[in-house]
């Protein structure tokens, strides 16, 4: 008797998956809630609809072999690396809500610290000195290339 | 076949502005940077770039990216000579044998190989696409809504079905980005998927969702990479011999031709481009050599098959991109986000009224290939030091400068967020095998993919299929499409069995 192979959930796919078909079906309820006339919906439904199909094709693919290329992928990252990547994405968050509120030096300078640091930097006074020239060079040489007026706090 | 009148036109324009080459140097040193550093994608460097492009006239915007375009393509063949990592995907050929013969030492001439065929390859690309040009214009004038619906479609479909090895992940990340391309107002006045934000009334702002899909998703996937320092060796510069590498790559010049050619014909097919030309290039050159046994140990004519078939493809996919303002994978869609931002909409009336602009930017992509060749034998000597760039230091830098980019093109907060969320979408996507290309194309090709269908509608009058029989020209395309997509899943199904049934042998 031979046994089946063991199937494990990419939970990080499912959620994107979600997130794909929830976009779609809110999108599609949205505009035909605006108006049900053809020259509304004439590409938006038919669309969504077979982006629906499409992911009831992909579904099966979030359940994947325990020896699959793709769970062996998913195994070989350690907390720590997905922990790295999901606090550089905070970070850029952080940055692009915050270059208005508290200037764009601040914000800047503040990114560069928390990221180089995230990408592997150890050594503080060197992380520092960098983040700080690097974000005086950016906001003067960027200032120069394209003239246009961030706001700023400090600088 | 060349029109006179629009060549001189194109030589008056080039010649009366000086801004118009001000950009080349710039555009090929970034373009070799960028394209130097492994993780760096072409598409990477010129979506960082974008940005700076605002300010500048339309004619040295298009030919500064053209630039880095060019650049990046020699670029990558540099780690992959120096430490057999492509720097782009399109240089994989390359390390087959470059990094072999730069194991025997003869790294010098392995570069000098990989220059040569890039300026070449460049060249003829940019040459066919000189001649063929004009009759192409004249015929896709033809094309009306229905024609251009069937033909985006296809391109949709090809980039989802021949990116990535899943088809219905690449499917359905095209059609994702068609619907999110349609956010916003419609032509026939309705608004829809805004939740309320104002700015997004005017849709998606196109290039930071780009910036963040292309360019900053890539660098967040790189955070956990430290392949750029793993080879410490050196490996000493000669002019000497680099320059008996580009005399030996003009003793095959069958491999450049043939390479070339692959490189046109596979760039201008959207979704295909230079990752896939210069693997195909490569094998052919193989098949076809009296001493296969060869390649893979140090043979330059790997190198030369490869670098021929990558650079020519740039050629190639441009074709495609101002002949029907359908862009074929990244690099085509930010040249057509650079279109968009200056007011002007890509595809066959810009070609039939813009033939001087058309031209002047195949005489400066000839320009730019020959100052390459000047350019690039300056950079071997520094790019040593340019691939050992430390990532911690370079994710943080180009995020931020993608973020100055994104606020400065949208004048707001607008820009960074878009690119953060997309940064997010992209960085999901790539991690679970979605094409982010087609989702990129999908976006950019989305409120013309709707307002096609709409005038289609409008002129037929809802009766589609009467209105196709009158349109052969849509029909076939139409069939074509049909046709090509399912050879793709019969295709992929039966790779798929064979892999299956090679694992289960094993």
């Amino acid at each position: 008797m031979t046994s089946q192979p063991r199937r494990t959930v990419v939970w990080g796919h499912l959620v994107l998956l979600a997130v794909i078909v929830v976009t779609v079906v809110a999108y599609l309820l949205d505009a035909r809630g605006v108006s049900t006339r053809t020259t509304n919906l004439l590409l938006v439904q038919p669309l969504s609809i077979i982006a629906l199909i499409l992911a009831a094709f992909v579904l099966p693919g979030v359940f994947v072999r325990a020896d699959s290329d793709e769970a062996r992928a998913r195994d070989g990252e350690t907390p720590v690396q997905l922990a790295r990547c999901i606090a550089l994405i905070a970070a850029l968050g952080f940055l692009a809500f915050s270059l208005e509120l508290v200037g764009f030096d601040i914000a800047t300078f503040a990114f560069m610290v928390f990221a180089t640091a995230v990408c592997g930097e150890r050594r503080w006074p060197v992380n520092l000195v960098f983040s700080a020239l690097f974000t005086v060079l950016l906001i003067y040489g960027y200032g120069m290339i394209t003239p246009f007026p961030f706001p700023l706090t400090v600088l | 076949m060349i029109e006179l009148d629009s060549v001189s036109a194109a030589l008056s324009l080039l010649a009366s502005d000086a801004s118009a080459w001000l950009y080349v140097l710039p555009g090929l040193v970034i373009g070799l940077i960028f394209g130097a550093m492994p993780g760096i994608s072409i598409t990477m460097a010129m979506a960082f770039a974008l940005p700076a492009t605002l300010y500048m006239e339309f004619l040295p915007a298009i030919i500064f990216l053209t630039s880095i375009y060019t650049g990046a393509g020699f670029g990558g063949s540099v780690p992959a000579v120096l430490m057999n990592i492509p720097g782009t995907s399109s240089a994989l050929a390359t390390t087959f044998d470059g990094y072999p013969m730069a194991r025997s030492g003869r790294h010098n001439e392995a570069l000098g190989v990989a220059l040569a065929s890039s300026v070449l390859g460049c060249l003829g690309s940019y040459l066919v696409l000189l001649l063929i040009i004009g009759p192409v214009a004249s015929q896709v004038l033809k094309l009306g809504p229905l024609e251009m619906f069937a033909v985006a479609i296809w391109g949709m479909l090809l980039l989802g079905s021949l990116a990535g090895t899943h088809l219905a992940r690449g499917l359905l990340a095209g059609a994702f980005g068609v619907l999110l391309g349609t956010i916003g107002f419609n032509s026939a006045g309705f608004v829809r998927g805004t939740m309320g934000i104002p700015w997004l009334l005017d849709g998606v702002p196109q290039i930071p969702a780009m910036m963040g899909l292309l360019a900053a998703s890539q660098l967040i996937g790189l955070v956990n990479t430290t392949y750029l320092i793993s080879d410490e060796s050196a490996r000493k510069i000669s002019f000497r011999k680099t320059l008996s590498g580009i005399r030996l790559t003009l003793r095959y010049p069958a491999i450049l031709l043939r390479g070339s050619i692959i490189g046109v014909l596979i760039g201008a097919i959207p979704g295909v481009g230079s990752s896939i030309s210069n693997l195909l290039s490569y094998s052919e050159t193989r098949r076809n050599a009296p001493d296969p046994e060869t390649f893979g140990q140090g043979n330059p004519k790997g190198v030369i098959a490869a670098e021929a078939a990558n650079s020519s493809s740039e050629g190639g996919a441009m074709g495609t991109m101002l002949a029907l303002g359908i862009p074929g994978g990244g690099a085509t869609a930010i040249l057509l986000a650079a279109f968009a931002m200056h007011n002007i909409v890509g595809g066959p009336s810009f070609i039939a009224n813009n033939k001087d602009i058309v031209y002047a930017l195949i005489f400066s992509n000839f320009a730019q290939a020959i100052l390459l060749l000047f350019v690039g034998l300056g950079f071997v000597y520094v790019a040593s030091y340019i691939v050992r760039v430390p990532l911690h230091f370079l994710i943080p830098s180009v995020l931020v400068v993608s973020n100055f980019g994104a606020y400065a093109i949208e004048g707001s907060a607008a820009g960074p967020i878009t690119l953060w969320v997309f940064a997010i979408l992209g960085w999901a996507m790539l991690r679970y095998g979605y094409p982010v290309a087609a989702a990129v194309v999908g976006l950019l090709l989305g409120g013309l993919l709707e307002s096609n269908l709409l005038r289609t509608y409008q002129i037929s009058g809802g009766d589609y299929l009467g209105y196709a029989a009158e349109r052969p020209a849509a029909l076939l395309i139409l069939g074509l499409m049909l046709l090509s997509v399912g050879m793709q899943a019969l295709a992929k199904r039966r790779r798929a069995r064979s892999a299956a049934s090679e694992a289960g042998g094993t």
